[in-house]
């Protein structure tokens, strides 16, 4: 009795499955597709996004003023050492010499009104405020907008990718969980049809090919340049240890590659103490900090952190505890804490990195390939490094 | 009236079995009127690609609660196999590869097991040390770094394991299926797979009965090894990539589904069928919230209320049980009858 | 029959070197001396430097502070053998965002508040573990997730400042002082909370009656309720203690971090079971100490310690950590069983 029940009704699901196969195959498109009348309007609100400011009253949509300088690409970057700034360039430059492959025409109509899915990387205060700034650009602009988000989850982001897919929009915004897999990604939502820009994170050097541009901060440059900052302020000698990112992502490698191969040629003579990733937990960070104390003494002059809040807080505090305030520590911007702690004298500067502006940048990014603009492979945010002296004009916090 | 209620109590341990279905069904109903874009052959396939993974490692994970164990490192395991299996492929193919990811699987079952077993260590401690013994491995071996395959060949693969058969069948969910029927006819049918209820529910009667506990106990740890780095190594391959994390949010999603399928923390009671049928039911939810525009907090919520609520009924269905215990119906009725 | 005959059929005496008595005596805090003469060891033959000062001894006692708090709540968990209370994360986390929203009206209201919410979430617990006996581990489970469900609604995942929202600069800085207080400029707060914790506690475990009757709960639940422990209660009150510690610990997070956000205290569940279960308390309830978990909670750090000192990178630390957790466990296990003291 039960067991031909169950079967029974095992069946029963499994026709109502198969039911799905003829009920509604396909999806709804994206919303009919806007008359050419639409361009002048939808190029009229540029100025209007222009205007737009973040929480923190910056302007919310910045484009890096000059383009970066692009060094040649060395012939086989892997062979060099890793202290070699040309050996990080597949990476640093990802998508500088890309082969778009397949990539669909602009429909050249204008903005207004067209469905655009956002998928992010996980769940976080900074996400939130990111996701923020797109949808004020996102509302000028009349568009159908989401955003999901995959809580970390490389299954669960592949997933949303099939549903997006799904869903027909006339544009993807993604920032790949992970560097490796976005090749797959990107080839999977190119083979769909559906325009993609991708954001925030760099994705590895393959994965250009698929996508029409990326945006987002030039993390790399950045520290470039802050890693001057830091050994001019240690004149050029010392030791340095750096608190390093999660690892396998591009601010990993961003963060200290980045500036520990560009000292490698700018200022020779500081030496690499130690790296270490604690995550991005104050008490850890303080006591690796610490330790390092312990261990190298007074030959520790200088302190990279790949984060400004929970990590900057650790070390200040195993700094302060230890009487060593005379550190020299800089970090990726820009959070709260990080922010009062350049105030306060104890972070020396740190990055700027909007989140509002790099969710804004990517949608008027995909807003200016609606208008039939072209557009160069790689948009970066504009560099900036806080220091006490222009730390004010960046509150209210964005997050 | 005494009749009557015997009666009812058989429907209730009969509804106890079939929550799960009535659960699924609910859910597939309220999802297909309810979230746009849901009930359509490319999502329905999409969820049955997202379930393959966990429910492969749910198969493993459910025998482990059967003989009365946990396994916390199942999530370490499958990013340990898909690491293998991708970071040997260039140097020996996937031929070989694969299968050196899968024992390796079943040798880390098998440490724990015989931790478990043998030098007597609760299980939580083994696999909590196993869990991050084994990450720590996982990082030091990759030097942080992702594994990604992209050559052609490792492209073909991937996209062969994810084309559409026919809707909500790929290769991989055939593999998933054919392991979960498997196991499911395995535990059920043969005396082998019945004898592991034995030593979860009652080692004494095991004992008597001859059958060794400690066996039971490291082949289902080893079980649980091999099915975790089936269900790593196959994600991996369709992913042509294996990221350092893969694994980590599995322990929680098998383990509650797991729970809610019916199968019991104290050992001796459960399926794999309706652990499968559990993960469909939650995969489906989450899509399904996704869908419907709510934010992951709403998912993180339910899947709390959920767990809540399964454990709840469980604990009140204990309960009743416990009221029943020592009662003799032959002498209540003579009583009855008498007054 | 003579004495001497007696003692040689005797089967049930157990033999015992010297050197084994003095392991199990010594428990846990041999082990903590092995490693101290480890340091001691290195720090000879010149691999590390600075090991055997104070400043150093310190830092480690400094570094597992808030990991010790919350482990010494939860330890009454795991000797009323019921495992381990994973609602902590985000107990710590509620407690401490609540704290932070309610600044605005004062200092001592943020922590009342804090500390009601945190008692509110340990009866919840109490209620359905002790009273309807659902299996503690998967229930504060599902009450976590509620909870960062409820965080993240709530807040609609956004953190929140201490700075930003208190009433007053004074208030501000009595919050952010709960973690950075020092006393002589070298003890901090946190660790001056832990030595209270430590002794009050110690004593609530083995010279009290409640801590009596909390160990026979955990050794034998049957004959704790049939001998006329009220079982309910005691269980129940080991997950109000719990929650009390997280919020302790929730505070002294939120006050680090200098922002309340629903991810503060993410990991110290695992992070406390293996210092309990290090310091000798096993899962199945009714043995151990305090003063083990404090042992416990220092190995941690003396591992740590080293391990940064001798310059190993970050992931080997984990994969080291895991081995010496099993195996430290597993010798414990074992000198149970060599001595005749039933399963573990």
């Amino acid at each position: 009795m039960k067991k031909t029940f169950s079967l029974l009704f095992v069946l029963v699901l499994a026709l109502a499955f198969t039911g799905a196969v003829f009920a509604n195959g396909g999806s709804e498109g994206s919303a009919e597709s806007a008359d050419s009348g639409n361009l002048e309007a939808s190029l009229a609100l540029d100025s209007a996004v222009a205007a737009l400011t973040a929480a923190d009253g910056q302007p919310l949509i910045k484009v890096s003023g000059t383009s970066r300088v692009v060094p040649a690409r060395p012939a086989d970057p892997e062979a060099l050492s890793e202290d070699d700034p040309l050996h990080w360039w597949d990476m640093e430059f990802a998508g500088e010499n890309s082969v778009k492959k397949n990539i669909p025409e602009s429909p050249k109509d204008g903005a207004i009104g067209k469905k655009v899915i956002m998928i992010v990387h996980g769940d976080h205060p900074w996400t939130t405020a990111c996701i923020n700034g797109a949808t004020k650009v996102a509302d000028v602009y009349d568009m159908d907008f989401k955003a999901l988000s995959p809580n970390w989850d490389l299954a669960v982001q592949n997933q949303m990718i099939d549903q997006a897919i799904n869903e027909h929009p006339d544009l993807l915004l993604l920032i790949p969980l992970d560097a490796k897999t976005a090749p797959q990604q990107a080839r999977k939502i190119n083979q769909a049809g559906v325009p993609l820009i991708m954001f925030n994170t760099l994705p590895e050097a393959a994965a250009m090919d698929y996508c029409i541009a990326w945006t987002g901060p030039d993390d790399f440059g950045q520290f470039r340049k802050l890693s001057h900052l830091w050994a001019d302020k240690l004149g050029k000698t010392g030791g340095v240890a750096y608190v390093q990112h999660a690892p396998g992502g591009s601010p990993y490698f961003a963060r200290y590659w980045g500036p520990r191969s560009e000292l490698a040629v700018y200022a020779p003579d500081i030496k690499v103490l130690d790296a270490q990733a604690p995550g991005f937990e104050a008490d850890k960070t303080q006591q690796l900090v610490s330790d390092w104390l312990t261990r190298f003494g007074d030959e520790l002059t200088g302190i990279c952190a790949a984060d400004d809040s929970a990590q900057a807080l650790g070390i200040t505090e195993a700094l302060k505890k230890a009487g060593r305030e005379d550190v020299v520590v800089i970090a990726a911007g820009n959070s709260k804490q990080g922010m009062d702690l350049v105030k306060e004298g104890k972070l020396f500067a740190i990055t700027y990195q909007t989140a509002e502006g790099d969710g804004a940048l990517a949608v008027k990014t995909a807003a200016d390939w609606f208008n039939g603009v072209d557009l160069p492979p790689v948009r970066n945010l504009p560099q900036h490094m806080i220091t006490a002296d222009d730390v004010e004009d960046f509150y209210p916090p964005q997050w | 009236m005494m009749l009557n209620k015997l009666n009812r109590n058989e429907i209730l341990s009969m509804g106890d079995k079939f929550r799960i279905y009535v659960l699924l069904v609910v859910v597939f109903i309220t999802m297909t009127i309810f979230a746009p874009h849901f009930f359509n052959a490319w999502n329905l396939t999409s969820i049955m690609k997202t379930v393959s993974m966990n429910a492969t490692v749910a198969i493993g994970f459910t025998i482990i609660l059967i003989v009365g164990q946990l396994d916390l490192s199942v999530g370490t395991i499958i990013t340990f196999a898909a690491v293998i299996g991708l970071g040997l492929k260039g140097a020996v193919g996937y031929g070989l590869s694969v299968p050196l990811a899968i024992v390796a699987g079943g040798l880390i079952g098998l440490i724990n097991g015989v931790l478990v077993a043998k030098v007597k260590i609760n299980s939580f401690i083994v696999t909590l040390g196993m869990l991050t013994a084994l990450q720590g491995a996982i990082y030091t071996i990759t030097g942080g770094n992702t594994i990604a395959v992209t050559d052609h060949q490792a492209f073909a693969i991937s996209d062969w394991l994810q084309h559409q058969i026919i809707p909500m069948v790929t290769p991989r969910v055939i593999i998933t299926l054919v392991l979960v029927i498997g196991s499911s006819v395995f535990l059920r049918k043969t005396r082998i797979g019945r004898n592991f209820f034995m030593v979860g529910g009652n080692s004494q009667t095991a004992w008597l009965a001859g059958v060794d506990s400690d066996s039971y106990t490291i082949v289902a740890f080893v079980i649980s090894g091999v099915m975790a780095a089936i269900g790593g190594i196959l994600f991996a391959m369709e992913s042509a990539a294996a990221t350092l994390n893969l694994g980590t949010n599995s322990l929680m999603y098998v383990l509650s589904a797991t729970i809610i399928g019916g199968t019991s923390m104290a050992g001796g009671k459960g399926g794999v069928f309706r652990s499968f049928i559990a993960i469909v039911t939650l995969t489906m939810l989450y899509n399904g919230i996704v869908l419907l525009g709510l934010g992951n907090e709403v998912q993180i919520f339910i899947s709390g209320i959920i767990l809540a609520s399964v454990i709840l009924y469980e604990a009140y269905v204990e309960f009743k049980h416990e009221k029943l215990v020592g009662q003799r119906p032959e002498l209540l009725k003579e009583l009855e009858a008498a007054q | 029959m003579s004495d001497e005959l007696v003692k040689k059929t005797d089967t049930r005496s157990v033999t015992q070197n010297k050197f084994k008595r003095i392991v199990n005596v010594a428990g846990i805090y041999g082990v903590v001396v092995l490693f101290v003469i480890l340091g001691v060891v290195l720090q000879a033959l010149g691999i590390i430097n600075n090991f055997l000062t104070a400043t150093n001894m310190l830092n480690i006692v400094d570094a597992v502070s808030m990991l010790g708090i919350v482990a010494l709540g939860m330890a009454f968990i795991t000797y009323s053998g019921h495992f381990a209370d994973l609602s902590v994360p985000t107990t710590m986390a509620l407690t401490g965002i609540v704290a932070v929203q309610m600044l605005q009206f004062g200092f001592f209201v943020a922590i009342l508040s804090a500390v009601i919410v945190g008692i509110v979430i340990g009866l919840i617990n109490a209620f359905a573990i002790g009273k309807l006996k659902v299996n503690p581990i998967i229930w504060t489970l599902a009450l976590n997730y509620m909870t960062l469900g409820v965080i993240r609604v709530v807040w609609a995942n956004k953190q929140i400042y201490p700075d930003m929202i208190s009433s007053s600069e004074h208030a501000t800085k009595l919050f952010d002082n709960i973690y950075r207080l020092r006393f002589f400029n070298k003890i901090a707060l946190p660790m001056i909370m832990l030595l209270i914790l430590v002794v009050f506690f110690h004593f609530l475990m083995s010279k009290t009656r409640y801590g009596i009757q909390l160990k026979m709960t955990g050794a034998a639940l049957k004959a704790a309720k049939f001998s006329g422990i009220n079982v309910e209660w005691m269980i129940g009150s080991a997950f109000v203690l719990s929650a009390l510690t997280a919020t302790l610990g929730g505070l002294t997070v939120t006050s680090l971090s200098r922002v309340g956000a629903w991810y503060n205290g993410a990991g110290y569940d695992f992070k406390a079971v293996t210092a309990i279960v290090i310091g000798g308390m096993t899962l199945a309830g009714g043995r151990g100490s305090i003063i083990g978990v404090l042992g416990g909670v220092l190995i941690i750090g003396l591992m740590n310690n080293l391990m940064t000192l001798l310059g190993v990178g970050t992931f080997s630390q984990d994969m080291i950590r895991g081995i010496i957790f099993i195996v430290v466990v597993g010798l414990n296990a074992k000198s149970l069983r060599s001595m005749g003291r039933d399963d573990a």
